[in-house]
């Protein structure tokens, strides 16, 4: 800027204001909807960022007695302790175990069962799975994990019925082997959910213009044909933005879920995150400690939907933001 | 991308500008709560008549008043005013009740009231919650002894001397009073029973010729023996020994229950001692090691939650058990009901080598709950007069035998439940509650040695646990309170060391040899060492001290 | 021609018939758990201990049920329940999605700003103490209005909506702006009604949300009649988890209160069973051709 000529800081000033006026000129026309963005701004300033001071108690030693402003400051203290942890590691590779085979295989299922769902042309049945497959989403984990408790014992129904049929000479209590849990987790999980998750591709589905699907019959295209060159890619952009999401939630493992079915035996493969930061911060009253816990899977989490966002929308185009 | 962030950065900052304006506000409010004190004194000057002692307070004013009342405890379910018991209280002193429950996590919601000062009148937890010092520091409840002092002398008369004592701070004054609080003296007066027993299956103990149990090969002869025997229960495999639920901190029938079954003590010569390093201890540990290699330990009992474990309790899955007693009794009485020879009984368990009888804990001074009085009551002088009248005999006895007329009556000279309450109390007591509402519904302040003058005799299959654990019942109210605060330097040691040894235990348990038990014994042990446990043990000494002090033990 | 035809219908015949294999075996698989459920809440609660009991009631009996309705003010708990429900619903799906039409512009001034405050509100959170806090000095504390405010608004939601509101034909928008409608009314009377699948998702999303919440009803509410019914439930399920407590309680309290798991199952029937109901009558607006319809209209 300084070495530049008179001549040439006029222009740009004026170029400046011109752009500046055009800015002001756009604002206006938006009026209307800067208004309505507005509205939820500042619902989020009062509902999400007005309490989020309480992060900082991540970095003081705070007890409830007290205001959080009269806390001592410890600085990156409970992250040491935290990362110092004998745990630590058994905890994160617990967390992203389960959750990364909840991606790679909870995720693409209900995007897989909505399309089939989709090609069922009686509509009374199609309804009828479809209301069907949504109620396990109701179950509470409480009551489900005592009913799968029961089933994975070893006089459970799960026994009895792999014995029957062949696949295992004695019985196993799964519950008591750690080698077994991620994979009952991440079963049970797609099992409750997989209806309720299909909705939404149920819904992405069904904003498609039929247009499209009549011109593919008058070219002869097949069914199937019509699902990989219609149906997904006209919900591909649905399929994006829940991807995004759920690789930013990679952190969050379900906690009910986790608490019911972890025990004494299985503490190896069922330690994670949500279970530590219950464990040490609410039933040990440490809220600094389990709020920096909680933080550092917050700043994780951000950054891994910001790479996911970059990455979708170099291959696919479609991103969040 | 750079500028969103710097744009976002800008507002960030408006943000934390905003926000520190508010949290400031909150402040202010927090600050209040500490003047409240003061206005107290000034409220109520027109009380200026001195009652005496004797009279009861409670009855001086009964117009209508409605106490907000939380209880630290998310199972309570019951409601004030849907039965006889509590209708008839509102009715005789004017207090009517809502209770405050939680659901789900308690912690989450007393620690908010706390915070906020949006404490109800009442407020009753467990004595062991960190929540009662942290109540008491920040001066969120009133010195019971204060609102004695000023409005219902007649406190004094009705609250035992030895529990004020206990609950006495450091400062003199007393914020909560106990319920089910057995002093030292009250182990002469009354009949006091303990919850920790060793129970096997009546039918079975006898089919293999009632063997003694108390010595390791008498023991897992005896498992093997049923085992043997009774391979199937119902068509579903035997469970030959069940214990408590495995939690992270460790199994209470491998810990405590184990010990006071071997009497091993809990202090020598003045120090608390190791139990966990007791020769005759770790002696038992193996003998369960053994078992499970014997395939005599079912991995039921590591896997199973309490709803599985009544489940199994009530098909009379298992053989033995290292178990609570009080906690099986809907189980008992359906067993019972199928065949009086399948119920649990009581038997002499594992003994150390001197075969010494057990010692078994029974309650103590602490007691069970504690009851406060929150700043923020909307009226002290009502309040403190009803927590009399709840702690005085009159009060026992309505709460726990209701309405005379209504619930209980004179029959055969004694106060006791009518034959037709009494029925619906043994056949489903959660109809019992809504409908009645007596026998420590609200058990806030119940006193059991007040009230053991009208508990009935207990009828079989309950009471023959119960009358076993008699002779062995021992006073051991100075140990409780000893555990430093979690939040302490000290507090998260030992939850270290708690939640290692939680991991531990199934490992010694199922360890395939007696050197790799002592191996991953000797890790814990060195782990504790490396946590630095000293210093716990230092800590819980010098309480364990204060405590001897305020109950006048040796 | 003819034997290509051919052999694409017996390709579809076969694909028809593995579907429809695959979807009965799913519904199979969701339906027997909520069988048993049933099954386990309308037998004798003593009985049902025994265990063994799969396919049918072996004590039928409707105690259970009779137990959950002793409750007091158990209905009063209903009524507060529908009417966050349906209030919560309705102001969330509307609020949410003007917020998302604004955002859905992709010349909007400061739209990536905007967003990236959103997605910090999906990942930060000040923890529960400072919100409740907030709730204190808004005045919220034992309101009705504490359901309705602080979930009017979501993030999640938005992202869904602004990924409909894309594929929505800006030809159409144009044509009302020209003549001289405002965002507003074109929000209200182009945008809503083109979006029946997506409002359908999100309204059925809250809704649930609402109905299964009792978390705001715990921590927000001490007013028995502000209760919603999930409380109820979690009371009830809440027993499984609380059993430590009851180690220290002494003789006679903790028998007293632990409720048979027939009880609690019935207890999660009665207090689920209105919500479940709702998905049929949703079902229609997933049609296929709405957008097209209106368009064409």
């Amino acid at each position: 800027m300084v070495k530049e000529t008179t001549l040439k800081n006029c222009t740009s000033k004026l170029r400046k204001k011109k752009k500046i006026n055009k800015f002001w000129q756009k604002l206006k026309r938006q009026k209307e909807l800067q208004i309505m963005a507005w509205a939820g701004i500042i619902w989020m300033i009062i509902f999400n960022y007005i309490p989020m001071y309480g992060i900082i108690i991540a970095f003081k030693d705070y007890s409830i007695i007290k205001p959080i402003s009269e806390a001592p400051w410890v600085g990156l203290e409970h992250f040491v302790e935290f990362f110092k942890d004998e745990n630590f590691y058994m905890v994160i590779r617990n967390t992203l175990g389960i959750s990364l085979l909840k991606l790679i295989i909870g995720f693409p299922l209900p995007i897989i069962f909505a399309i089939l769902l989709n090609e069922i042309r009686h509509i009374g049945f199609k309804r009828t799975v479809q209301t069907i497959s949504y109620l396990p989403h109701f179950l509470s984990w409480v009551v489900l994990g005592g009913i799968m408790i029961n089933w994975l014992s070893e006089t459970g129904i799960i026994n009895e019925l792999l014995i029957k049929f062949g696949v295992l000479d004695k019985p196993i209590t799964f519950l008591s082997e750690p080698k077994y849990f991620w994979g009952i987790a991440v079963i049970s999980d797609i099992w409750k959910e997989l209806g309720w998750s299909a909705i939404i591709y149920l819904a992405a589905i069904s904003g498609i213009d039929p247009e499209l699907y009549e011109a593919a019959t008058m070219d002869g295209a097949g069914r199937l044909a019509k699902i990989k060159y219609i149906t997904i890619p006209c919900i591909q952009g649905t399929i994006a933005v829940l991807f995004i999401l759920a690789v930013g939630n990679l952190l969050n493992t379900n906690f009910d879920q986790i608490f019911v079915l972890r025990n004494s035996l299985n503490q190896s493969m069922s330690e994670v995150i949500d279970i530590y930061v219950y464990r040490i911060g609410i039933q040990s009253a440490r809220f600094s400690y389990a709020t920096a816990v909680g933080l550092f899977k917050s700043v994780i989490a951000l950054i891994l939907l910001i790479i996911a966002n970059f990455v979708t929308k170099k291959l696919k185009g479609n991103s969040l933001f | 991308m750079k500028n969103i962030f710097k744009r976002t950065g800008i507002f960030v900052m408006i943000i934390i500008m905003i926000t520190s304006l508010l949290s400031g506000c909150g402040k202010t409010t927090e600050e209040t709560i500490s003047n409240e004190n003061s206005n107290m004194e000034s409220q109520d000057e027109s009380n200026k008549e001195m009652v005496s002692a004797d009279t009861p307070g409670w009855k001086e004013d009964t117009s209508p008043i409605t106490f907000d009342w939380y209880l630290n405890f998310s199972w309570f379910a019951n409601q004030w005013g849907g039965d006889e018991t509590s209708k008839y209280i509102t009715e005789k002193t004017g207090v009517n009740i809502n209770f405050i429950v939680p659901a789900g996590n308690e912690a989450e919601k007393l620690n908010t009231m706390i915070v906020s000062d949006t404490l109800p009148d009442f407020i009753t937890l467990g004595w062991w919650e960190s929540q009662v010092d942290t109540m008491i520091e920040g001066g969120l409840v009133y010195p019971l002894n204060e609102l004695a002092d000023k409005y219902d002398p007649y406190f004094y008369t009705v609250a035992d001397p030895a529990r004020l004592g206990w609950y006495t701070e450091e400062d003199g004054n007393v914020y909560g009073y106990p319920n089910a609080s057995y002093s030292p003296s009250d182990y002469e007066k009354y009949d006091i029973y303990s919850n920790q027993t060793f129970l096997v299956r009546k039918d079975m103990y006898e089919a293999i010729g009632s063997p003694d149990m108390r010595t390791p090969e008498g023991f897992l002869d005896a498992l093997r023996k049923a085992k043997e025997m009774f391979p199937e229960v119902n068509g579903q495999p035997l469970i030959p020994f069940g214990a408590h639920e495995f939690t992270d901190t460790g199994n209470y029938s491998f810990e405590t229950y184990l010990q006071n079954f071997l009497a091993i003590p809990r202090e020598k010569d003045g120090k608390l001692y190791d139990r966990t390093t007791d020769p005759e201890y770790i002696r038992w540990l193996k003998v369960f090691r053994q078992a499970n290699e014997e395939g005599l330990i079912a991995k039921d009992i590591f896997v199973d939650k309490r709803a599985q474990m009544e489940e199994k309790i009530t098909q009379g899955r298992y053989f033995c058990m290292l178990y609570q007693n009080w906690d099986m009794q809907a189980p008992q009485k359906a067993l019972y009901s199928k065949d009086p020879n399948s119920v649990y009984i009581a038997v002499p368990g594992p003994a150390n080598s001197n075969l010494d009888d057990p010692t078994l804990d029974g309650g103590g001074i602490a007691g069970w709950t504690i009851t406060m009085i929150s700043k923020n009551c909307k009226d002290p002088e009502r309040a403190i007069k009803f927590l009399s009248y709840l702690m005085s005999e009159e009060g026992q006895k309505d709460v726990f035998l209701g309405p005379k007329g209504v619930t209980y009556d004179t029959i055969d000279g004694k106060d006791q439940l009518k034959p037709e309450v009494k029925e619906l109390l043994s056949q489903d007591r959660s109809a019992f509650d809504k409908m009645y509402g007596c026998d420590n519904t609200y058990w806030m302040l119940m006193d059991l040695g007040i009230q053991s003058q009208w508990t009935p005799e207990l009828e079989e299959p309950l009471r023959q646990p119960q009358e076993w654990t008699k002779p062995y019942v021992q006073f051991v109210g100075q140990y409780d309170n000893i555990t430093p605060p979690t939040d302490s330097e000290e507090g998260i040691i030992l939850s270290k060391i708690q939640n290692k040894w939680g991991t531990i235990l199934p490992q010694l348990i199922l360890a395939e040899s007696e050197e790799e038990f002592d191996a991953i014994f000797n890790e814990f042990l060195q782990y504790r060492e490396e946590q630095g446990y000293e210093k716990v043990v230092e800590y819980m000494q010098k309480k364990v001290d204060e405590n001897k002090e305020k109950l006048g033990i040796k | 021609m003819i034997n290509a035809f051919k052999r694409k219908d017996k390709k579809e015949i076969i694909f028809d018939i593995f579907n429809t294999c695959l979807m009965i075996f799913i519904c199979f698989i969701t339906l027997y758990p909520i069988w048993y459920t049933l099954v386990l809440s309308f037998n004798d609660g003593t009985d049902a201990m025994l265990g063994g009991i799969y396919w049918w009631p072996r004590k039928f009996s409707l105690e259970s049920y009779k137990a959950v309705f002793q409750n007091i003010g158990i209905i009063k708990a209903f009524g507060v329940t529908i009417a966050r429900t349906v209030i919560g619903t309705v102001t969330n799906v509307l609020f949410t999605a003007m917020v998302a039409y604004a955002f859905s512009k992709k010349d909007l001034v400061g739209r990536k700003v905007y967003l990236t405050i959103g997605i910090i509100t999906m990942f930060f959170n000040g923890g529960l103490i400072p919100n409740f806090l907030l709730m204190k000095n808004l005045g919220l504390l034992d309101s009705f209005w504490v359901y309705i405010f602080p979930t009017m608004f979501n993030f999640f939601n938005l992202i869904i909506f602004v990924s409909f509101f894309k594929e929505i034909p800006k030809a159409l928008e144009e044509s009302v702006m020209i003549d001289g409608a405002n965002h507003f009314v074109i929000f209200w009377k182009i945008i809503l009604p083109l979006s029946a699948p997506v409002i359908a998702t999100i309204a059925l999303f809250t809704g649930v949300f609402h109905w299964n919440d009792y978390f705001f009803g715990v921590i927000y509410i001490n007013n028995p009649d502000l209760q919603p019914i999930q409380t109820y439930l979690y009371k009830v399920i809440a027993q499984a988890t609380s059993n430590q407590m009851l180690m220290n309680a002494p003789g006679g309290i903790s028998k007293a209160n632990i409720t048979s798991t027939s009880i609690k199952l019935a207890t999660m029937v009665i207090t689920t069973f209105p919500i479940v109901c709702v998905y049929p009558f949703l079902q229609k607006y997933f049609v296929k051709g709405m957008l097209l319809g209106s368009v064409k209209g």
